[in-house]
């Protein structure tokens, strides 16, 4: 376990900030309150095993006492870097994301099963949408009673939502919590 | 002798004094010393007073008036006139004949018993001149215009008799006097028989117009008079003339080919009538364009304009009209605007006198204007597009009609098909179908014709134009506003003291395009949505809404451009929802600045019943963190705001069932507070301010509200947890309750002076709450100044009373002790005297 490096602080942050915007500033200042510390701490970013996690200074220090071979997790797991050294958000990240999410959209209800068998996000299946989202920004997906669901890539605009084939990609899946139960073993 | 002569002498300045013969060179016959025994009195007057007042006259020509000259050099020829006749000798005069004529073009004829020539003369020529008149106008008089013509000559003959028994009168020992007095009467008596004139023309020409028509010109004539009030009176007939006789078509004048060609008596008559008609048309309103420029005239003008333009949208020079009614649009003259305004707003409204060219025309010309005026002008000047109407279903028929055409081409091609395969059966049932389909077309093209009813495309096209210059004209106010608002930060950091640009035409601008949302393309939807979101920013740049410059949008305005983004937004739905988060955020912030005495509530209300009561979904902790906010607000608003606010969160939790955790008394939310455990009370995201964590204390205070409505409100929501689900939909709007509670304010505690003050604040609020933002604004601003000032000399002045009182009493006090101080040195000395008396006694 180890903080992350220039590099990788960078892509991790470019990516949330995809996500959240501004709220970028929130993610890194809030004050923690997790951990037996009476003062509250920070939130840090750790790279274990090639994944980011999320979590309170306090258990941080508490981890450095497990060997590197015994620790499995700490804190929250945002991402992890892939064979070929991209970096990707995982759908632990989700209640993050969502807390702080600039962009968002609501599914109706009759479709939220299709987007949480990993299916993308069309345009007939939208119930709600934030306006001024442009193609390549991240977005929260949320159920209409406002659970998050996942969250990934608009592909097309707020705009060009309204003149749409009901068919259409609105947003490409990236990750929902079906994946809790479909890739249970890889998390 | 020649009595033209002496006529033209007038003329001449200075005039030649009556030539002062001396009495031996006059040659006197028996005749004449008989005709002067005979009117001895009469004639010594003459003589003896005439050249007195003659001379006075003459001297006092540097300081009189010109009119009033003319008129004594006219008498006095007159009078020489007369002496002269006495005193040739041939003249015979008799008396009755004596009274001059005066023929229509105001020329004098005396009729004299030597000259029997000029009496049959002048009316000859008179009558002559008629006829030509008469002929001249292509017909002939009717029986019923004879006999008016006939009255009128007899009427100025009256008239003259009067005038010349009144020179006769005149001539008296006071005649310098009474000749003052008769230039004022015969002043006042012009004016009496001009207006008489314009009265009788004015009368001839509704009665009969088309035989009539040339009295127009005269009365043109008139109003080109140096009197202004005649010049207003002709110009106000004339107004009424025209409203009345204009046609309802658009007059064509002949062209030469036309002009050469033989026509019918008939035909000739109309076009003369036109054509005058046209000209003195012409003319009436090149006078007025030329009178509207004066300060005198132009509300006359104006108002003249006006009516011309509502009456006959569809007539000739409709440009110029229109030209004139636009510029005037935002005169600082309320009176004249208030009249533009209405004839617009009437154009607009009645599209079908002109078909709706006037209303393309009329919208152009007021964009050019804002556009020429970079929007410094009156709010009302754009006010009037809301009166403006489009029609969105004359697009869907005319799309009905092209399917439907399109059927018909499919249909027509599938029969040519058919028939083509089929041989030519033979050429005349061919030749007769074309016949038949020529005709059909002829048909229906004089059926469109008769029909009057409008062109569809036609009318679209005027429409979509229409359309297009009005949202221009809103898009330059807001990109103007947005620019002074961008420049401000600049000039503050140069010199505070640069000059305030105002937007007068923003509120009227939101007001139209909340009004016009549904018609707004979606191309212009996305800049239209960051303009707005800018402006309800306050700042040029939207990252950083803290910073503060002082000569931003007033928060009314600022919430006016969140409703007005809603409504575009809710209008254009077209089956998508749009979330506007941004605009709630502002609308988060802006519930803190808004102050209950310095801005609109009504504003207020609305963008909350539009913003949080109309929508249907939110998110759980937006939801919160508005309810918390409301509720906390509602403790230092006045009553009417925060019966608002009240009604707001009832709403609010009635929709959101997992709100109502804030009712219950769990400090931490639970599992719904999410990842921010502490309520953040100044945060500026409402999705950020971990309401959900909070507990609506504020309830339990408000249910003690002064006023019962609040406190029952208050007590109602805090027992929602408690109570089913099926609650009844509370029916009333923030915008019903606030207007309910401001007047029952405004009705109910008229003594008590700290509400009065109140009172009379929300009054002048609840009252101008139409005409625009900025000057309430400014206004009420402006009475916080003034009240402030008014207050403190209120105080000096209580101060002052207090210290005087305080002074007067201290001065009573020290006069008593004074007092005292003497009476006990009295009674002293009393004391001390009878003893003193005593020891003298005893001594």
């Amino acid at each position: 376990m180890r903080p992350l490096d220039e590099k990788e602080t960078t892509v991790v942050f470019e990516k949330l900030f995809k996500f959240v915007g501004n709220n970028l500033k929130n993610i890194v200042e809030n004050p923690s309150h997790e951990g037996p510390d009476s003062t509250p701490g920070r939130y840090c970013f750790r790279l274990h095993k090639n994944k980011i996690y999320y979590s309170s200074e306090s258990i941080v220090k508490r981890a450095t006492n497990v060997s590197r071979s015994n620790l499995v997790s700490v804190g929250t797991c945002i991402g992890k870097y892939t064979h070929a050294g991209n970096f990707h958000l995982t759908v632990q990240a989700l209640s993050l994301l969502a807390s702080n999410a600039k962009h968002k959209v609501w599914l109706k209800p009759q479709s939220e099963m299709g987007f949480l068998y990993g299916n993308h996000v069309l345009k007939s299946a939208i119930g709600r949408i934030t306006e001024n989202i442009a193609p390549g920004d991240g977005v929260v997906v949320f159920s209409m009673s406002d659970v998050p669901l996942g969250f990934g890539v608009a592909a097309k605009s707020t705009q060009d939502c309204r003149k749409l084939d009901p068919n259409a990609i609105v947003v490409l899946h990236q990750a929902d919590l079906g994946e809790y139960l479909r890739m249970e073993d890889d998390l | 002798m020649g009595k033209k002569q002496k006529q033209k002498q007038k003329i001449v300045l200075p005039p030649d004094l009556p030539p002062e013969i001396p009495d031996d060179e006059v040659e006197v016959s028996d005749e004449d010393l008989q005709f002067v025994k005979e009117n001895r009195g009469y004639a010594s007057l003459l003589s003896t007073l005439d050249t007195q007042s003659i001379t006075k006259h003459v001297t006092r020509v540097a300081d009189a008036k010109e009119d009033a000259l003319e008129k004594l050099y006219e008498e006095r020829s007159r009078k020489s006139a007369l002496k002269k006749e006495k005193e040739e000798p041939g003249l015979q005069v008799d008396r009755v004949d004596a009274l001059p004529i005066k023929t229509l073009d105001g020329k004098l004829h005396y009729r004299t018993a030597t000259k029997k020539e000029e009496p049959e003369n002048g009316p000859g020529e008179e009558e002559t001149g008629e006829d030509g008149d008469a002929d001249k106008g292509l017909f002939k008089l009717t029986k019923a215009e004879k006999r008016a013509k006939l009255k009128k000559l007899r009427k100025e003959e009256k008239k003259q008799g009067k005038d010349v028994a009144k020179v006769e009168v005149q001539e008296t020992p006071q005649a310098a006097v009474l000749a003052e007095v008769k230039a004022e009467l015969t002043a006042e008596e012009a004016f009496e028989s001009k207006k008489r004139k314009l009265a009788e023309l004015g009368d001839a020409l509704l009665t009969d117009p088309e035989s009539n028509i040339k009295f127009l010109k005269e009365m043109l004539q008139i109003s080109k008079d140096s009197d202004p009030i005649i010049v207003k009176l002709g110009l106000l007939s004339l107004l009424a003339v025209f409203k009345d006789i204009v046609p309802g078509y658009r007059i064509r004048l002949p062209t030469e080919k036309e002009l050469e060609m033989k026509v019918s008596k008939t035909v000739r008559k109309m076009r003369y009538y036109e054509s005058t008609l046209l000209s003195v048309y012409k003319g009436y309103l090149q006078r007025l364009m030329a009178l509207e420029k004066k300060p005198l005239f132009q509300h006359v003008a104006v108002r003249c304009i006006c009516a011309l333009l509502d009456a006959n949208p569809h007539f000739n020079f409709r440009e110029s009209l229109l030209d004139a009614t636009v510029r005037n649009i935002s005169s600082i003259n309320e009176a004249i605007r208030k009249v533009c305004c209405s004839t617009v707003k009437s154009l607009f409204t009645n599209e079908g006198k002109h078909g709706g060219e006037a209303t393309v025309e009329a919208v152009r010309l007021i964009a050019d204007h804002v556009k020429a005026h970079n929007c410094q002008m009156h709010p009302d000047s754009v006010e009037v597009f809301l009166s403006l109407s489009f029609y969105e279903d004359l697009g869907k028929s005319e799309k009905a009609d092209e399917d439907q055409k399109n059927k018909y081409k499919k249909n027509k091609k599938r029969k040519n098909s058919e028939a083509s395969n089929q041989l030519l059966e033979n050429d005349r049932k061919k030749s007769r179908k074309e016949l038949i389909s020529k005709t059909r077309e002829e048909v229906e093209a004089d059926y469109k014709a008769a029909s009057f009813t409008p062109d569809v495309t036609e009318q679209r096209q005027m429409q979509s134009e229409t359309l297009s210059a009005v949202f221009e004209t809103y898009f330059r106010i807001l990109k103007h506003t947005m620019q002074s608002i961008a420049a401000r930060p600049e000039a503050n950091s140069g010199a505070l003291s640069a000059p305030v640009e105002s937007h007068p035409l923003l509120a009227p601008c939101l007001k139209g395009l909340g009004k016009f949302a549904h018609l707004i393309d979606l191309d212009f939807m996305g800049d239209l949505m960051n303009h707005l979101k800018i402006l309800a920013s306050g700042s040029s740049n939207p990252g950083s809404p803290t910073e503060k410059c002082p000569k931003c949008l007033s928060v009314s305005e600022r919430l006016q451009c969140c409703i007005v983004a809603f409504k575009v937004m809710r209008n254009n739905l077209d089956a998508l929802n749009v979330d506007l988060q941004d605009f709630s955020v502002h609308l988060y912030n802006l519930i803190v600045e808004y102050r209950p005495g310095r801005d609109q509530g009504e504003v207020l209300a609305e963008a909350l019943k539009i913003m949080l009561c109309d929508d249907k979904q939110h998110d759980m902790q937006k939801t919160a963190a508005f309810i918390k906010r409301l509720a906390t607000l509602s403790l230092c608003f006045g009553s009417p705001e925060s019966m608002a606010a009240l009604v707001t969160v009832k709403n609010l939790l009635q929709k959101n069932v997992k709100c109502r955790s804030l009712l219950e008394n769990d400090i931490g939310g639970g599992s719904v507070a999410g990842t921010i455990p502490r309520y953040l009370p100044y945060s500026t995201d409402p999705n950020l301010s971990g309401a959900l964590a909070s507990v609506l204390w504020e309830l339990n205070l408000l249910s003690k509200h002064y006023h019962p409505a609040i406190s029952t409100m208050a007590s109602g929501i805090s027992s929602m947890a408690v109570a089913n689900n099926q609650l009844l939909l509370s029916k009333s709007s923030p915008q019903q309750a606030f207007k309910d509670l401001s007047l029952e304010l405004e009705l109910s505690f008229p003594q008590s002076s700290s509400l009065k003050l109140n009172n009379k604040r929300r009054k002048t609020n609840v009252s101008a709450t139409s005409p625009s933002i900025g000057s309430t604004a400014v206004t009420s601003s402006f009475d916080e100044d003034e009240l402030r000032r008014k207050l403190g000399s209120h105080f000096t002045i209580l101060h002052d009373i207090k210290e005087n009182e305080r002074l007067r009493s201290e001065l009573d006090m020290t006069a008593q002790s004074l007092q005292l101080y003497e009476q006990y040195k009295k009674q002293k000395k009393q004391r001390s005297k009878p003893r003193s008396k005593l020891s003298a006694v005893a001594k």
